[in-house]
């Protein structure tokens, strides 16, 4: 991982990327879920290659049911506590996301797909697990929506008054995990993103 | 699910080690490549300013670790306000939820990179919970 930090004035605009918890460290995963020993190198390396800072967002599930918590479903965590943790946890992530956004910075949103709190195009879905925690390996499915944190993060936002951020989601909670598909997921978007920021200087400068 | 390859290893980190171009650019090894290489996970401090909601919520995960048989440390940038770990606020938080003091590695600003960086890779690497206790945990 070897990268150079572009060099920015201090008052230029920038580019911050939120990103979830376990991205920084897979130490925050449910049991059996870690993939990488700590650092998600390949997301880590997409985003600083494209000068992103990085704004590592809490593991709303670590704090909540703890490191030793059992596998859960979107429809587990869909419950009025475990929201009101999210929101308490937005609250506190969301002063830094608005100071960037005032200040014209461009931010946007890299979540987990598959997890059932921090999934942005894919959560897990189970509405009938329940009781003892005994199902069968790939027994949920997975549903286009977000995961709970991202929803209650998303509805901090908007009650600030601030737009919906581009956001997409590293795929490590699909069932079966594929590295390079995900990757190119990732790189599809950022490169999305640079295209279209490119058109619009072109646009204003024509 | 399984062949889960956590390192059981944390590390809390400024801010300004994660995004260097902010202050003081060149003066620091990488620190994200030196902690990825180590194995380590990294929990993000915020930088300057008052953030207390954020360094609660950071406090009850390190706690969540710290009493789950992971090893947690503390990584400070010499020349920052409180070694950019917010060690005012952070360390009664801690000490609130029964957290031992955390090893801590402060990294100097301004020396010879290749130097800086083998003494923080030989502390990282050095650093971990005494084995009866990883045994217990670590299953």
């Amino acid at each position: 991982m070897t990268h150079a930090p572009p060099v920015l004035e201090q008052d230029a605009p920038r580019k911050v990327a939120l990103i979830a918890n376990c991205l920084l460290n897979q130490n925050a995963k449910v049991c059996e879920g870690a993939r990488y020993r700590g650092v998600v190198n390949p997301v880590v390396e997409a985003l600083l290659s494209r000068g992103y800072q990085l704004q590592q967002l809490p593991c709303p599930e670590l704090a909540f049911a703890g490191a030793r918590r059992w596998w859960a479903v979107y429809e587990q965590y869909d419950t009025p506590a475990y929201r009101a943790h999210c929101r308490r946890l937005a609250q506190a992530i969301a002063p830094t996301v608005e100071q960037h956004l005032r200040r014209g910075d461009e931010v946007i949103l890299i979540g987990l797909d598959g997890s059932p709190s921090s999934g942005v195009r894919f959560t897990s879905s189970k509405p009938e697990w329940g009781g003892r925690p005994n199902r069968p390996d790939d027994d949920w499915d997975i549903v286009p929506h977000r995961g709970v944190w991202i929803e209650e993060l998303e509805a901090e936002l908007a009650r600030r008054g601030l737009q919906p951020l581009p956001a997409t989601g590293w795929a490590l909670d699909m069932g079966r995990f594929d590295e390079a598909g995900a990757r190119r997921d990732l790189e599809q978007f950022l490169d999305s993103r640079e295209m279209a920021a490119r058109s619009r200087v072109d646009d204003s400068t024509s | 699910m399984n062949g889960d390859v956590r390192s059981w290893r944390v590390a809390l980190v400024p801010d300004t080690l994660i995004n260097p171009q902010d202050r003081m650019r060149t003066s620091f090894p990488d620190a994200l490549e030196v902690l990825e290489a180590s194995g380590y996970g990294v929990l993000q401090l915020p930088g300057r300013g008052a953030h207390g909601l954020l360094l609660a919520v950071i406090a009850d995960q390190v706690a969540e670790y710290a009493h789950h048989g992971y090893a947690v440390v503390a990584i400070g940038v010499r020349g920052e306000p409180g070694n950019g770990l917010h060690w005012r606020r952070l360390a009664p938080l801690l000490r609130h939820r029964g957290v031992a003091p955390l090893p801590r590695h402060v990294i100097r600003a301004g020396v010879d990179d290749p130097t800086e960086r083998q003494r923080f890779a030989a502390f990282l690497s050095a650093y971990d919970l005494p084995l009866e206790e990883q045994r217990h945990w670590r299953v």
